[in-house]
């Protein structure tokens, strides 16, 4: 087994609250997975996300990346992996190709290999007829596309998806989840957030689900469906799990 | 190095598609430059060319009166109005017309102010005298007079400095009237004690000239005005509210997520955030540029005067270099410590505004108490008016501006490392 990510014990308390965003959290993700982190709202999906790609730090508890230390070793696990963000973290005033453009460059790629890739990349989301368009004339689900293509532009190792579909139509979704889908295939590991349990039923090799800090349960999907004998589907084992009262 | 071009040029290319925010960079700047210089110089010509009225009453009709009175309306700086009569009642009516605002000085020359002047100056001549040579006047019984008096009656809104314009001008005038009439007096008791007939020549010619001159070593000096004093300040003023958009983006930049996809990114955040400060810095340097062009080709086209660069042009770069830098180290430095566009925008031209009045950009440095003058040391403002100031007016070069272009510049260094620590608190909390 590789592993591509451990997690140890992590916890994540921020300053001037009592509760802990992250609480003991130990878990692994094996090279080459599509790794889904369900929970409620507020349950520290997000936190987790934002530790292990390095924007936030734990309070306490050790994440390994590619046999790396993410403390000692931040700068190195960043140049192989990609983040997602849950936000449409582009410039709405550029095109979707100076956007691109301009991500491109921060990974360190630039000239005709960019241009290359970005064409590629918005031909595959269908959006290369819409290149020069401003971002701000884009609907949700295209911006979605782009915001994604922004994350995978310098193919990482690893990449970090911070609820990709949310809020889409079902054409970019099912863009969307079928090109991840196809990266996998490539051989990258893909940790994403969703409230979508039919999704992650559907394209995640394991899910894990969390909710007040704290890891529930991690397994397959198939394994967890056929462990709970009263539960059909993922999203009856999510509400067993974390009940039905509303979230914040 | 890709890094810092690339944000550049996007910085570039969002500044340039934001119409907003370009009118409020430059077009806001020239039209500040331009009412602020009309309205200070119309302040200087109420003084210096439209004259402050004033109303008086010269109830003496003698040669002091007639003397103060003449000076007062020979005077570039008074616009004298009459009041009728001579009596108890034209007093009354000066003093309600200047307590109702019709006018804000009132100047009243007592009856007999000559009579009672020459006799106090015989008496004092006399006084001087030995006594066999004093009893040459005979049976002339000299006694001191109360003083000749000359009274003012302000408005109580009237400015100090108005008060202070006619009180050292009519000082002036009547120390020249009295030694007209000492000079009279004399000249009648040298008459009666020596028999000696005066030639009568008039008034004696003025024995002191006051000269006003600039002290510079160069030939070619700038006269200080209006447009040579405000086009710098303002110019210093309006670089600095670049730290509004600058701050604004960068918050816009934390607030969509973006500045955490950049933070996730392998290498130092540095080129981006220089990439920033290397856009609004030639914004600053452009805004710098277009006001003094303001200066030398559009002011003068307003009736202003004309604003004179000087020859030290490489000194004027460097400093408006200088200033450009620390503006836009200081914009990031807000950017990096205000959590919302609005505390952005509110603390940072609130804090412009503040160091731009220590500075002083509104009121000049020496017109502060000694405590706000120390202050006024600590503006960043203050570092560049002075520099503007030393080669504009002055007329300096490189070395004698150097020290406030390395403060300038310090102070650049200092918001950097600030906003890089306050980054890295954030992240870490």
């Amino acid at each position: 087994m590789n592993l591509a990510i451990e997690v140890l014990n992590l916890t994540k308390q921020y300053r001037n609250t009592n509760t802990l965003a992250v609480d003991n959290i130990s878990l692994t993700v094996e090279t080459g997975e599509i790794f889904g982190l369900l929970g409620p709202n507020g349950a520290g999906k997000t936190t987790t996300i934002s530790i292990l790609c390095s924007l936030l730090q734990g309070t306490s508890g050790e994440v390994i990346i590619n046999g790396m230390n993410l403390k000692s070793h931040s700068n190195e696990i960043k140049k192989n992996i990609g983040v997602v963000p849950q936000d449409i973290a582009l410039f709405p005033n550029l095109t979707a190709f100076e956007n691109l453009q301009f991500f491109g460059n921060m990974y360190g790629l630039k000239g005709t290999i960019l241009e290359t890739r970005i064409f590629e990349l918005l031909e595959i989301f269908g959006l290369a007829q819409k290149a020069k368009q401003k971002l701000k004339t884009y609907s949700g689900g295209m911006k979605r596309r782009v915001n994604l293509i922004a994350g995978i532009l310098h193919t990482p190792k690893i990449l970090f998806l911070d609820e990709p579909t949310v809020g889409i139509d079902v054409q970019s979704r099912s863009v969307i989840m079928e090109y991840l889908m196809r990266l996998k295939e490539n051989g990258m590991t893909i940790i994403y957030s969703s409230h979508h349990m039919e999704e992650a039923e559907r394209y995640c090799s394991r899910v894990a689900i969390i909710d007040k800090g704290k890891i529930i349960i991690v397994g397959t999907p198939e394994n967890l469906i056929k462990n709970h004998t009263n539960c059909n589907t993922l999203e009856d084992i999510f509400i067993e799990k974390t009940g039905r009262s509303l979230r914040d | 190095m890709l890094k810092y071009i690339a944000s550049t040029i996007k910085d570039l290319k969002l500044l340039s598609r934001d119409r907003a925010g370009l009118a409020m960079l430059f077009v806001m700047p020239l039209a500040l430059i331009i009412i602020m210089t009309l309205l200070q110089d119309s302040t200087f010509k109420v003084l210096e060319e439209r004259k402050l009225p004033l109303l008086v009453l010269n109830m003496d009709k003698d040669t002091f009166g007639i003397n103060i009175v003449e000076g007062l309306v020979t005077s570039k700086f008074f616009k004298v109005v009459d009041q009728v009569g001579d009596n108890e009642e034209a007093l009354k009516t000066l003093k309600e017309r200047v307590s109702k605002g019709e006018f804000q000085i009132g100047v009243v020359v007592n009856k007999n102010a000559t009579e009672l002047l020459r006799n106090n100056i015989k008496y004092n001549i006399v006084k001087q005298l030995p006594d066999e040579d004093s009893l040459v006047f005979g049976d002339l019984a000299i006694k001191l007079e109360p003083a000749a008096k000359i009274e003012i009656y302000f408005d109580p809104i009237t400015k100090n400095s108005f008060k202070q314009s006619i009180t050292s001008a009519l000082n002036e005038f009547s120390s020249g009237v009295e030694a007209k009439v000492l000079f009279g007096v004399y000249s009648s008791l040298l008459k009666q004690l020596l028999g000696m007939e005066m030639k009568n020549k008039g008034g004696f010619d003025k024995l002191v000239e006051v000269q006003t001159l600039y002290a510079s070593n160069d030939n070619n000096i700038v006269i200080p005005n209006s447009v040579q004093h405000n086009v710098p300040a303002w110019t210093i003023f309006a670089m600095f509210f670049i730290v509004i958009p600058l701050a604004g983006n960068i918050i816009k930049e934390r607030e969509s997520g973006i500045s955490k996809r950049l933070s996730v990114i392998a290498g130092s955040n540095m080129p981006i955030i220089l990439g920033k400060v290397t856009t609004y810095f030639f914004v600053g340097i452009i805004q710098a540029i277009s006001m003094l062009a303001v200066g030398v080709w559009i002011l003068p086209l307003l009736g202003l005067p004309q604003l004179i660069i000087g020859d030290n042009y490489l000194a004027l770069i460097i400093l408006t270099a200088a200033v450009s830098l620390a503006a836009s180290g200081y914009g990031v430095l807000i950017g990096s410590i205000a959590t919302s566009q609005e505390q952005s925008s509110i603390f940072g031209s609130i804090s412009v505004v503040i160091l731009a009045a220590i500075g002083g950009i509104w009121v000049p440095v020496f017109m502060m108490t000694d405590l706000m003058q120390k202050v006024s040391m600590l503006s960043p403002l203050n570092w560049a008016l002075v520099g503007y100031y030393d080669v504009l007016l002055r007329n300096v070069g490189i070395s004698e501006i150097l020290s406030y272009v390395l403060l300038l510049m310090g102070f650049f260094l200092i918001c950097i490392s600030c906003a890089w620590y306050f980054n890295r608190i954030r992240k870490s909390s």
